[in-house]
């Protein structure tokens, strides 16, 4: 679906994008994690042909970008640093508008598009307001309308729940959840790991300008090899256990075996009571911190790293 | 395409239309071996030749202008742009274009109209003996006339030629031979088919350029239309008839003296035989002009007041370009005005003559129009 | 896309304001005329005010000639400032690409409106002016016609087809100006910017035209034969003027929409 092969973009001296290879697949959920300044925007903002590369290519739907941006984008539905609107103008007006833009967008089914897409993103009842008048949460949620009106099979999502408050998160990621089991692809920039983790099926971490991870969320999330037990009786248990603890913190053990359920077994089986028991996994903010150096928005000197 | 190649292409398409007017101007012009006095007499042949078209010109003469002379101050100092239809001597019409308006002379016989659009008023004047320069004297055809005549062939030589108003123009130079004269020399180009004058400069110090320069931007030698040449007052407008045009006039038809007939060493002219007498000839000029108290002394003022004056035992004297003035007298009096393109030792020899020279004019009919012109105004 | 930029301006509210500005100054001009009686001094305040005074179907030529100098130019330079830079200012602007608007388009849809504003400006300035001069300022003659500049009289027809020249021609001096306004407004990141920098071109171009210095640069000055439109009602017409106008105009809409073009086709948009 979208492809970049050593995508760079310098701007002066300065180095956004290093050598970008992304791959993201049909049907994805691609989280596209990162710290502010990693050079994320500039990234979606050059596969969608705003920002011209410095070098390297981007192919999106099999299409070189930005050349093919006539064929391509029709298909994109996009959200990039927060969503504009003209502000004397309504909702309705402002998408009615945006859709009469550009070919391709049939003037007699014109209305039922943008209350179709106004519905989707929880506008459907709002009024003739200008859209100054707007709460921020409902401009951004204009600004999903906006990138939903033509059905795209890619959506592009910078941020996209800037400004929502936790219920309009959670319908934001129902609603994308849904697109994304209809076929659409979804291509989510963000710097908020829990949204990530939340949705997607694959990620990539950007720091720096490079990607320095990019995989199926569920591999990065394999198990480690150890499992967690809570017990009140934890000296016990770790008699029993006879070396195979590797970490103990009050009454949480790490132990280092291959199967949980005969763990729990023999525990049991040894008189200890355990209150919770579970395979370790590794959390992605574990892997994204191993992966990364410190945030880019420090300036720290020594510089660390690179 | 690249950034870089966009703008190539942009620079590319700016050089394109640069190009085309510098190479319009760059078509060089064809010359033709002719003398100076052939061509001297070519342009005295197109003397009745017809033409019209579009002259601009600019002078660099900064006079102290007081309001008598206004008009030819603007002439002589700035520039004056003009339309021409120019059918026959007494018969044609000179434009004076104004950004909003303009000042129209339309002549027919001996009969001047005068048409301003701003003052919505024509007014008509038969053609004096001696009146001050009018816009119509600026233009090439009338003032090479002016400058060559009696011309003497070795002041001549030819120059090369040059393109103007589109067409191929033979140059002459004109360097007078005449010790009072304070014009370096002439540079002037007529029209190769037709003989036409085109372009004239006046050269007083040729290190500082023309002191007055007058060419056609737009030219043909074509019959032109009798309509446009006709005019008639609009309806609503104010038609005046002036008996005098204007002061030059004025002080010829009534001021009671008569010059001498020699004005250092320049013979007057046969047309000037009353007040205001008119020397020299071509390029070398002298006109000396009766003045009353009321007028000179205003003008006086004015001189005195201006970068380079010099005050002299005969009056205030100062040259502007190759432009000399003296006034004579002092204070209120009134004197005679001495114009011309001498040097300051022709005018101060001038100045002498007029002291010694001046006769009152015999006629006493004369003397009562005076009176009645003192009274009317 | 053109359709669309069309009513957008024709919706904004800002673009009725500047008209009704604009329109105000004549109009104010004309009741004065009407009430005080006094024109200009012959020669002097703009062209035709003069002649207003005897004939009021004049005035829309009059209207043109008070706005035209630096009313017109300011509107014009201010919207088409806005076109690019407002747009990008806004946010909108990569909203208009990715939908998508191909940037060469945008760029052509933006001036066509722009021109349209300015047509639709003079035209109602026009207008007005015509109401206004004949119910304060009275008609002439009607079957008699006008007089032209050169003293010979113009029929009523023969009038109408050169005020239409002439609204023609000040009409194209504006494309001159949104041209160089759009050009720098793919440039500034502030429509305020590209507004001004265009009225500083302006501005430098009047001055240069009064110093005799500046001579050989004078031809190719923007506002150099901006009041030719006043040759239009010499008799014959003074073409020599009015056609290098048109020359000119016609190269500074060439060369900036192409130098706009160049930059903003290969500008990253990074708002």
């Amino acid at each position: 679906m979208i492809r970049t092969s050593s995508l760079t973009k310098r701007y002066g001296r300065i180095t956004a994008v290093d050598d970008l290879d992304l791959d993201v697949r049909e049907g994805d959920v691609y989280g596209f994690l990162g710290a502010n300044g990693s050079g994320k925007t500039t990234t979606v903002r050059m596969l969608l042909g705003l920002v011209l590369a410095t070098s390297g290519s981007i192919e999106v739907m099999g299409r070189a970008m930005p050349s093919g941006a006539r064929q391509v984008l029709p298909e994109v539905g996009a959200l990039v640093e927060g969503p504009a609107a003209y502000a004397h103008l309504s909702g309705r007006a402002n998408l009615a508008l945006f859709d009469a833009m550009g070919q391709g967008a049939r003037r007699a089914t014109r209305a039922g598009r943008v209350d179709d897409a106004l519905a989707r993103v929880g506008l459907g009842g709002v009024d003739s307001r200008p859209v100054h008048a707007y709460s921020l949460g409902m401009r951004q949620r204009l600004g999903l309308a906006n990138a939903l009106l033509r059905r795209p099979r890619l959506l592009v999502l910078d941020e996209p729940t800037n400004g929502l408050d936790p219920q309009g998160i959670r319908e934001i990621r129902g609603l994308l959840l849904e697109l994304n089991a209809a076929g659409t692809t979804v291509f989510l920039s963000s710097h908020l790991l829990a949204e990530i983790e939340q949705m997607c099926t694959r990620v990539g971490v950007l720091d720096r300008g490079r990607l320095v991870v990019q995989e199926q969320l569920d591999v990065l999330q394999q198990p480690t090899g150890r499992v967690v037990v809570h017990t009140p009786d934890a000296d016990r248990a770790r008699a029993l256990l006879d070396g195979q603890v590797e970490h103990q913190e009050g009454e949480r053990l790490l132990v280092r075996v291959p199967d949980a359920a005969a763990l729990n077994a023999l525990l049991v089986g040894g008189g200890v009571r355990v209150a919770s028991l579970s395979a370790e996994r590794r959390t992605l903010e574990d892997v994204v911190l191993a992966a990364t150096s410190s945030g880019s928005d420090t300036f720290s000197a020594p510089a660390v790293g690179r | 395409m690249t950034s870089f190649n966009r703008w190539c292409a942009v620079a590319l398409l700016v050089l394109l239309v640069a190009a085309v007017p510098i190479g319009v101007r760059a078509i060089p012009a064809h010359d033709e071996r002719v003398s100076a006095a052939d061509l001297l007499a070519r342009i005295r042949a197109s003397g009745d030749h017809p033409y019209s078209g579009y002259v601009e010109s600019r002078g660099a003469l900064e006079l102290p202008v007081a309001d008598r002379f206004t008009d030819i101050g603007a002439l002589l100092g700035e520039q004056t742009r003009m339309r021409v239809w120019w059918a026959a001597d007494h018969r044609w019409r000179v434009d004076k274009l104004l950004v909003s308006g303009e000042t129209d002379l339309v002549q027919r016989g001996t009969l001047t109209t005068e048409w301003s659009y701003e003052q919505n008023e024509a007014r008509r004047s038969a053609d004096p003996d001696i009146r001050l320069p009018r816009t119509a004297d600026l233009l090439p055809p009338a003032l090479a006339d002016r400058l060559l005549q009696d011309v003497d062939e070795s002041e001549l030589t030819r120059l090369d030629a040059r393109r103007v108003a589109g067409r191929d123009a033979l140059g002459l130079r004109l360097r007078p031979a005449a010790p009072q004269s304070s014009i370096d020399h002439v540079d002037l180009w007529a029209d190769r088919e037709t003989g036409i004058p085109l372009r004239v400069e006046v050269y007083g110090d040729p290190a500082a350029g023309p002191a007055l320069t007058s060419a056609f931007r737009d030219f043909s030698a074509a019959d032109p239309d009798p309509a446009t040449v006709d005019f008639s007052p609009p309806a609503g407008a104010e038609v005046s008839y002036d008996n005098v045009l204007d002061i030059a006039d004025a002080a010829n038809q009534y001021a009671p003296v008569v010059p001498p007939d020699t004005l250092a060493g320049l013979a007057k002219s046969p047309s000037a035989d009353r007040a205001v007498g008119v020397y020299g000839s071509g390029v070398t000029r002298i006109l000396a002009l009766p003045m009353r108290g009321r007028e000179a002394g205003p003008l006086r003022e004015q001189l005195l007041t201006t970068v380079g004056v010099r005050t002299a035992r005969a009056g205030s004297l100062l040259s502007v370009g190759p432009l000399g003035v003296l006034l004579t007298g002092a204070g209120d009096d009134g004197g005679w005005l001495v114009v011309g393109t001498v040097t300051q030792e022709t005018l101060l020899a001038a100045a002498r003559d007029l002291a010694t020279g001046v006769r009152p004019v015999p006629d006493a009919h004369i003397r009562h129009s005076l009176t009645r012109l003192r009274v009317d105004r | 896309m053109i359709l669309v930029e069309l009513r957008k301006m024709v919706r904004s509210r800002r673009t009725w304001t500047t008209i009704l500005l604009i329109d105000a100054l004549p109009t104010l001009v004309a009741v004065l005329l009407a009430i005080t009686d006094l024109g200009p001094r012959p020669g002097q305040g703009p062209a035709f005010l003069s002649a207003v005074l005897t004939d009021g179907t004049l005035f829309p030529l009059a209207a043109l000639a008070i706005v035209l100098p630096l009313f017109l130019p300011i509107a014009v330079a201010i919207t088409a400032g806005e076109a690019i830079a407002g747009e990008s200012q806004a946010g909108t602007l990569r909203y208009m690409l990715i939908r998508p608007v191909g940037r060469t388009r945008l760029l052509v849809a933006k001036l066509v409106s722009v021109m349209s504003f300015v047509v639709l400006t003079v035209l109602v300035v026009a207008a007005t002016a015509y109401v206004v001069g004949t119910l304060l300022l009275g008609k002439g003659d009607v079957t008699t016609g006008s007089t032209s500049i050169s003293g010979t009289s113009l029929s009523t027809q023969e009038l109408l087809l050169r005020t239409l020249l002439a609204l023609a021609y000040a009409m194209l001096c504006m494309l001159g100006v949104a041209a160089i306004a759009l050009f720098l407004s793919t440039v500034s990141e502030s429509p305020l910017g590209a507004a001004l920098g265009t009225l500083a071109v302006l501005i430098a171009s009047t001055i240069l035209l009064t110093l005799d210095a500046a001579n050989a640069l004078q031809p190719w000055l923007p506002t150099r034969y901006w009041l030719a439109f006043v040759d239009l009602f010499r008799d014959p017409i003074l073409w020599r003027d009015v056609v290098r106008g048109v020359l000119l105009q016609l190269v500074y809409v060439v060369v900036f929409l192409a130098a706009g073009w160049a930059n903003f086709t290969t500008k990253d948009i990074t708002d």
